[in-house]
Formats: C-alpha cells, structure tokens, sequence
C-alpha cells in the first residue's frame, strides 16, 4: 500500500476544511496511506515571493523538519506550494549542508495533488461523477512551475457527464499572485474582473481551478458580480458522486 | 590605449586584455533552394501578401506593362538606376516615349522627392518573405527606391538566393544594404493599417522570364 | 535619466487611477500583435531552436563584450565612420550637441529610438534651440501631443482617431479630418519638407555587427530610411549592449525579432549600414557618428543573474502578453521602457529606491517568459530584485518600506512556529459574525480591505486538524476494540 504525507497549506487550512476532507477520503479510496504531520505550517511562498528569502528559511526548516521524519510522499492541493518546496526550497540552504541535503530529498518527493494522481498512481479514472458543464482556469504555477499541461484535463475528461468547455483565456493570470492582491488591489482586480467575464461568457455553469489562492480569488469575483457559477477545487470535483440525469 | 567603459566592462565580468574570446554557439543548418519554379511562385506570392504587386514578365512585354503602368498611376516624373540591365530593356527610351519626364537618379534630393516612381533592380532576392535586397552605389542610388510614391523593381531569376545565409556571405562587405519587404507602413492610429507613410505607398515587382 | 536623479516611479499609485480608454486600447494592440506572433511561430517547426541559439549568442556576447564593442570600434573607424563612447546619458547628451555646434546644425530629423529616449536627447537639443523632430508617425504624434508611449511598438495607441485629428489642427493649423490614411497622408506631407531640409538624422541602432561595423536599422515606414539617407549628417546612438558577434548571429535575430514583435516575417525596411556613403550621387549622409551608450549597462554586467535583461532585443513580446502591462499600459512603468523587460531593466539602471515598486507588478505568472525570443527569465530576475528591494544584497541595501518589513518579520515568527500558527487558526474565525454576509466575509478593517474592497473572503475555518484527530482517535479506538 503506498504511502503518502498530507500538507494541507496555509489556505487549504483556513477556508476550504471540506477540500482537505475529500482530498484524505479521496486518496485513501485510490489505496494511499495517510498520514498528516500536525506541525505543519505553511510552505512560505508569501515571505519568498516578496524577496524575503532570509525570513523564508525557519518556515522551511519547519517544514523540512515536519515532513523529514517520514520518507513517505508529500502531497499538498496546490501547484503553487508544491512549486515552492520543488524547485526553490534546495536554494535556500547552503549547498553541502545536512539542511540543503534535506530541502533536495524532500524536493525530489513532493507532489500537486493532480500531479501525484496521474503521474504517480497512474490513475486517471476516479469513478466521479459530474453532469454539468465545467470549464477550466489554468493556474500559472501549476502549469508553468511544475508543467503539468495535461494532467487536469486528463482527469476531468473521465468524469462521467462533464461537459468540457474551452476557457478564453485559459492560461491567462486570473490576478491572485499572493500578496499581490493586498499589494495592487486595482491590477488585481483588473484582471480578476477579465477572468471572470470569461468564465461567465463561456456557458459554463462551473469553474474549476487545481490552486486554493486562484479559487479565492475567482470564486470570491463570480460572488460579487452576481453570477450563480459554482467554483470547484478539483479534488472537491472529483470526490462528486451526483446523480446523472 | 583603452577607454573606461571597456575598462569597466571588463571589471564587471572579471576580464582582462588576455582574456580569450568565447567560442560563438553554432548556427543551424541554412535552407535549401527548392526549384526555381517554385522559388519564383513562392517570392511572388509573398510580395503580394505584402499587398505589393508582382508579375512575371518577358522583355517584350515590358512596354506596354509600363505604358499601363504610367497611365493606371499618372506618371509624370520618373527616375531609373543607371545599371546596364535596365539600360538593355529600354526602360528610360519607352517612358520617354510616353511623355514621362526623366530625372537623373543623381539628381538633388529635391528633384527626386518629385518624382512619382522611381525604377531599381535588385541585387538579390528572399522568397520566403518577398524581400528585395538592394545595394548602392552612384549607379544604384538609395533615393530612387525612397523618394517618389512608387516603386519598381525589375528583377530577375538569378538573383534569388535560398536565404539570409548566402546574401550575407556574399554582400557582407558592402557599405550598405537594404531589405525592402513591401511597401511603406505603419499601424500607429488605432492599429489601421496605413500603407506610404513615408517610403512609397505602392511597390510593383517585375520577375523577367529568362 | 541616472540613478541619483530619477524621480520615484508609483506604480502603485498610477494603477489606483488607469483611464480605463488605455487598458482598453493597449489589449486590442496587443490581442493583434500576439495573434500574428502565434501564426508566425506556428509555421516555423524550429522555432524553439532558434529561441534557444538566440538566447545562447546573447548570452555568449554579454560575456565577451569587450572584445566585440573593440572590434566595431575598429570595423567603424575602418568604414570611415566616428566612433564616441558615452559613460552617462549625460556625456552622450554632450557629445550629440557638440557634434550639432560643430556643423551649424538647426534642425535635426529623428527615427524612433528608445537609447535616444533613455537619455532624453530631444529636450537637449531642444534647450539648445535646435529643432529635434519625431518621424515616426506614433513618436511624431506623442511628441505633438508633449506625453509618454503608453506601448513599445505602437506608441500612441492609447489615442483616438479624433484626438489625434484635433492634435493636428491646432498644432499644424490645419483642419485635419479623422480618417486614420488622411491624417497619415498629413504626416508623410509635412515630415517630407523637414528629411529634405534637416541638417541632420539621429537614429538609434537594433543591432550593431562587431564583424564589419555595421549598424542594422529594421523599421516599417520608411522614416528610419528617410533620416539616414537625406541629410549629410547621420548619429546613431546605440546602446553598448547591441552589439552581436558576426553577420551569421544576426540572420537568428532577423528571425526572431519581427515574428516577436508584430508577427511580421520581416518588418518593411532593414538597414545595414557600414560608415559614411561612399559617392555623393548614391545619397547617404557624408559623415557618420555612433554614440555607443554605456548608461549603467557596465554595471549592470558584474550581476551574473540580473545582466540577463541585456539580451534583450526590445521586441515588446513579453509586454504583449502580460497580464499586468495589459491592464495598465505603459505609463505606469515610469520610463521609457515598460512592461516585463521594464520592471527588470529600470530598477537595475535607476536604482532600487526610485524604482522599488516595479519588481512586484507582477504576479509571477510566468508568461512572458514564454515568448521571449532570447530566453530572458524574466520571473527569476524579477524575484532576484525583489529579494534586493525587501532584503538587499551585494549591489544595494534594503529599499523595503519599515511597516512591510515588520510585517514580514511578524509573519515569519507566526508561519515557523507551529503553535503560533494554530493559536492564529483558532482565533480568527472569532472576527466572522462581525463581517459574514451570505458565507462571505466582506467591508473587513486595515489590512484585509485591500482584499475585501475587491472581492469578499470566505470565512476562516480551520477545522481539519480536530476533524483528523477525532478520526484517528475513534480509528484507534476501533482498533483496540
């Protein structure tokens, strides 16, 4: 049975409970022993991505020490934290150090959510079902960071009912970028506002997103501008088991 | 003796005098010419997806092409390079014939802004995106392809070369070179495409047959 | 334009009040300039070779750059042309109007250049009474019109046909109508007098080939022909980092640029220009000076990770496809250069105290660095700079506001220690009744209305941890039962 570490990120764990719970149900469905380190924080993408790589270090060492005690997987719901512990934790430690040996070995067994599914358990069928049409945000991180192209849609072309409608735009910024949206609240808002045009003028009745801060932002947009569109975690999308018509 | 801003370049990269000159990545293979028939069809093709106007033409035809030419266009003025080609074709005794004054291709610039076409050839050509290639010299003045509103380049097969490749190690050394792909424009107001903003608005090529 | 001097660009504050007529006129140029980008790549199958070739002769140049700028000077002289070397925008200011003195010159015709606009050559020659005027028909209307480019290709964009038809009556005296050819037409009339006329043309350079010395020019209107070959006196200034090894390497760039830029295969004209002109019947200017501009690019070298923005070959594709950029045109960037290359270019040669705010307009999407030709990654200098903003490093101490540096402090104490963080888990879902309307937190107090003034917040909930805890403790109940 293979085994697996849950990191469920900073917002992960503040707003979306219900994700995480059908991410662990989930995962352990496909046959994948959990575990969750409580010490577990946060990855530290807000310090890092505003240049403070030296106040970045002790969130890192949190987390390297929280995830180091297992040599299981880490799996966490977001292209963006798993960006983060991938490709930048190794440079924050000097090379040589027992701390930059661990930053690689964690780096090299960090996985998105999607990422793990297809690419790891080579599954690309989790027995969902979805009879609506569901349109799809490509998160920058997600798709360009880590490079999964194909991974979302793999999975979401097996869910049973899903009508798939091409977003305009698709791989277009929808404006969240971490602090940037505290810290240019109107370019935010500029580009939130074209996202959501575009997902309302895509017929779609759903969006769904792999990224917790792309979430918040898009769903939080559709709330405001009065629209009836659902914006779905892809985990809570494939965890659906509605009645088909 | 050497300057302070080569003595800081070479202070920021770490460099001295001795320093040895990297060795230059490599460039890919250069394109092959397909045959001249298709190179022909193909260089055309693109002048006139440039919306310049290009035709294949054989020395017999050239005066009465030009005479609709000089009417279609109200050619009054007209200046041609001096080169031999050209000379040999005619160029200058058939629009005199049709009462188009001539100015010297070495003429003040003024005299030349009033010229309503002027006449080249070209030294090479680029299929794969309708360009004319032309050199200068007191024969090939770089004015008569500038100043008046249109265009003419008479120019034939040989001078087609596969690619940028085999322009550039020929021509090289010249002191100066011009790629004309199509005419004159611009898509400064509200992205309309404007063509003759200030190089000419028309350009028509002439592919003699062999 | 030096480090000292330059006054502090707001971004922020620019972004707060962007006349929505701009976003809306930068995206339709940009929406047509990356579909011809997208159709032209598509019908090249080598073209991520070409990106890679391109980025590796940059990059090559960038490290071999005092020999190749010794060579052009050679090749130059050698061509019968003057060779200046301008350290600061002020020396290259000084040595253009020197030049003007010495030749009586009164009136100056000049191609778009943005090494001309760096250091503000036109209000020089202006103070100095000499007619300095614009010929690219989008320069020429902003400089009519006394503002910035609000984008790098297509300068005057963010104008309608009508301001621009109303910029020509009273500036000209005319009655200009509003039809686009028209007012084109206008332009071509009265520059025409001033090419036949001036004295003197200043350009600036795409490329300059260290092989033979050659100065390459690619433009699309034919003024970039018009102001180097009509009168007798030709400058070019151009910065240092322009130059490339060899004829060959530029065939990769001819490539590249134009299918970058606007989606041309090639622009209309391209110039490759080798000293003074050889006859006077074949026109050409009789003298001809470049002014290689070095401007804080020598320095800019020593940083082996920031030195990257000189491979740029301001094509402008990254800014086309920016998100950021798209949204707010470009003024906001504060200089002469915007968009992604701007946000990396300004704070590295004005400094990061006037230019702090660029490196973090960007939400690090990612996608300019997608369409760079030359393989800039721009992401990565841009985090590069942001670390020397909030923290500093071995080219200039912090420039980071105190309030975001405590911030930052606090949050890295709350996100290392585990207990700090759960105690903040547990308290915030208190402030919830006070702002909760329909499973949404909205109007919340300083600084969560910066995201609540936008769009609202869903409620703190952070209740997986017990919901685990309780299921591992009746697990192991089950167990043991």
């Amino acid at each position: 049975m293979p085994k697996a570490q849950l990191f469920i990120t900073c917002l992960g764990d503040q707003f979306y409970t219900s994700t995480l719970q059908n991410m662990t149900h989930l995962l352990e469905r496909l046959g994948v022993e959990l575990t969750f380190p409580p010490e577990q924080t946060c990855c530290g993408q807000p310090l890092f991505n505003n240049g403070f790589e030296d106040k970045t270090r002790p969130v890192a060492l949190n987390f390297l020490q929280t995830f180091g005690e297992s040599d299981a997987p880490i799996i966490a719901p977001s292209g963006s934290c798993a960006g983060m512990i991938k490709h930048h934790y190794p440079s924050l430690f000097k090379d040589g150090t027992p701390e930059h040996a661990l930053a690689v070995d964690i780096a090299s067994r960090t996985f998105e959510f999607t990422e793990y599914l297809v690419n790891v358990l080579k599954v690309t069928d989790v027995g969902a079902v979805y009879p609506h049409k569901v349109t799809y945000h490509a998160s920058c991180h997600y798709l360009r960071e880590m490079g999964l192209k194909t991974e979302a849609k793999t999975l979401l072309s097996n869910v049973k009912g899903l009508e798939f409608i091409s977003l305009n735009e698709e791989e277009t910024c929808c404006g969240f970028g971490g602090a940037f949206t505290v810290t240019y609240p109107e370019v935010s808002r500029s580009m939130m506002e074209n996202k959501v045009k575009h997902i309302i003028s895509s017929g779609a009745d759903t969006v769904v997103t792999c990224e917790p801060g792309c979430l918040m932002n898009v769903a939080g947009g559709l709330h405001k501008a009065g629209s009836s569109i659902r914006a779905m975690h892809i985990v809570d999308l494939l965890s659906s088991k509605e009645e088909l018509a | 003796m050497t300057n302070p801003i080569i003595e800081n370049i070479r202070h920021s990269l770490g460099r001295t005098v001795q320093s040895p000159l990297g060795l230059r990545p490599d460039i890919y293979e250069p394109r092959l010419p397909e045959s001249i028939d298709s190179e022909i069809a193909r260089f055309l093709d693109e002048v006139k997806k440039l919306s310049g106007v290009g035709q294949k033409l054989s020395p017999a035809d050239i005066d009465s092409t030009l005479k609709t030419l000089v009417a279609e266009q109200n050619i009054r003025k007209a200046t041609v390079w001096g080169t031999p080609h050209l000379r040999q074709l005619g160029i200058t005794k058939i629009l005199n014939s049709l009462g188009v004054e001539i100015v010297s291709p070495n003429a003040s610039k003024h005299e030349m802004a009033l010229c309503d076409l002027g006449i080249t050839e070209a030294d090479y050509l680029l299929p794969e995106t309708g360009t004319l290639v032309l050199k200068s010299s007191f024969e090939k003045p770089r004015a008569v392809s500038l100043l008046p509103r249109i265009h003419l380049a008479v120019v034939r097969p040989e001078m087609l070369r596969a690619d940028m490749h085999q322009v550039f190690a020929e021509a090289k050394d010249s002191n100066y070179l011009v790629f004309i792909t199509g005419p004159s424009r611009t898509a400064d107001i509200e992205l309309t495409v404007t063509l003759g903003v200030h190089g000419p608005k028309n350009l028509y090529v002439w592919m003699m047959k062999e | 334009m030096s480090q000292d001097t330059h006054p502090y660009i707001g971004f922020e504050e620019y972004s707060e009040h962007v006349p929505p007529s701009i976003p809306l006129a930068v995206q339709q140029a940009t929406s047509r300039f990356v579909g011809g980008r997208a159709a032209r790549v598509a019908e090249l199958p080598q073209w991520e070779q070409l990106r890679q070739i391109g980025s590796d002769i940059r990059q090559h140049t960038i490290e071999n750059m005092d020999v190749y700028l010794t060579s052009l000077e050679e090749k130059v002289k050698e061509a019968g042309g003057y060779v200046h070397w301008a350290e600061t925008a002020e020396d290259a200011r000084r040595i253009v109007l020197q030049i003007a003195k010495e030749n009586n010159i009164k009136n100056v015709v000049k191609s778009k250049s943005m090494a001309t606009e760096e250091i503000e050559l036109n209000h020089a020659l202006e103070a100095a009474g000499i007619e300095s005027l614009e010929t690219d028909l989008g320069e020429y209307i902003i400089q009519l019109a006394g503002t910035g480019p609000s984008h790098i290709i297509v300068p005057a964009v963010h104008l309608k046909k009508e301001e621009i038809a109303a910029l020509f009556s009273e500036k000209l005296d005319i009655n200009a109508p509003t039809d686009p050819i028209e007012l084109a037409r206008i332009a071509r009339e009265v520059l025409r007098e001033k090419f036949l006329n001036a004295g003197m043309g200043i350009s600036g350079g795409n490329f300059l080939i260290a092989e033979t010395g050659t100065l390459v020019m690619v433009t699309n209107e034919g003024n970039g022909r018009m102001c180097t070959t009509m009168p007798d006196l030709h400058i070019a200034v151009v910065g240092i980092d322009k130059v490339i090894p060899d004829w060959e390497s530029l065939i990769v760039f001819l490539k590249l640029l134009a299918r970058s830029a606007t989606g041309q295969k090639l622009s209309t004209y391209t110039q490759f220009i080798t000293g003074p002109r050889h006859a006077e019947g074949e026109f050409g200017p009789k003298e001809f000076h470049l002014v290689l501009l070095d401007n804080g690019r020598s320095k800019i070298l020593k940083d082996p990770i920031g030195r990257d923005v000189l491979k740029c070959i301001r094509c402008g594709a990254c800014a086309n496809v920016c998100p950021v950029y798209k949204n707010v045109g470009g003024f906001a960037y504060g200089s002469f250069i915007s968009g992604p290359i701007g946000a990396i270019l300004s704070p590295q040669m004005l400094g990061t105290q006037a230019a702090r705010e660029l490196p973090f307009a960007s939400t690090l999407c990612g996608a300019c660095a997608d369409v760079c030709p030359v393989k800039i990654p721009i992401p990565a200098i841009l985090s590069h700079l942001r670390r020397r903003v909030a923290q500093g490093d071995a080219f200039a101490l912090p420039t980071i506001s105190t309030p975001i540096r405590a911030t930052a402090n606090l949050a890295s104490l709350a996100l290392a220690q585990n207990w700090i963080y759960r105690l903040g888990a547990l308290v915030l879902p208190i402030i919830n009744p006070f702002f909760r309307k329909n499973n949404w937190l909205s109007g919340m107090p300083y600084p969560l209305n910066r995201w609540t003034k936008v769009r609202p917040l869903p409620p703190f909930g952070a209740r997986f941890r017990k919901w685990w805890n309780v299921r591992s403790a009746k697990e192991t109940e089950s167990t043991h039962d």
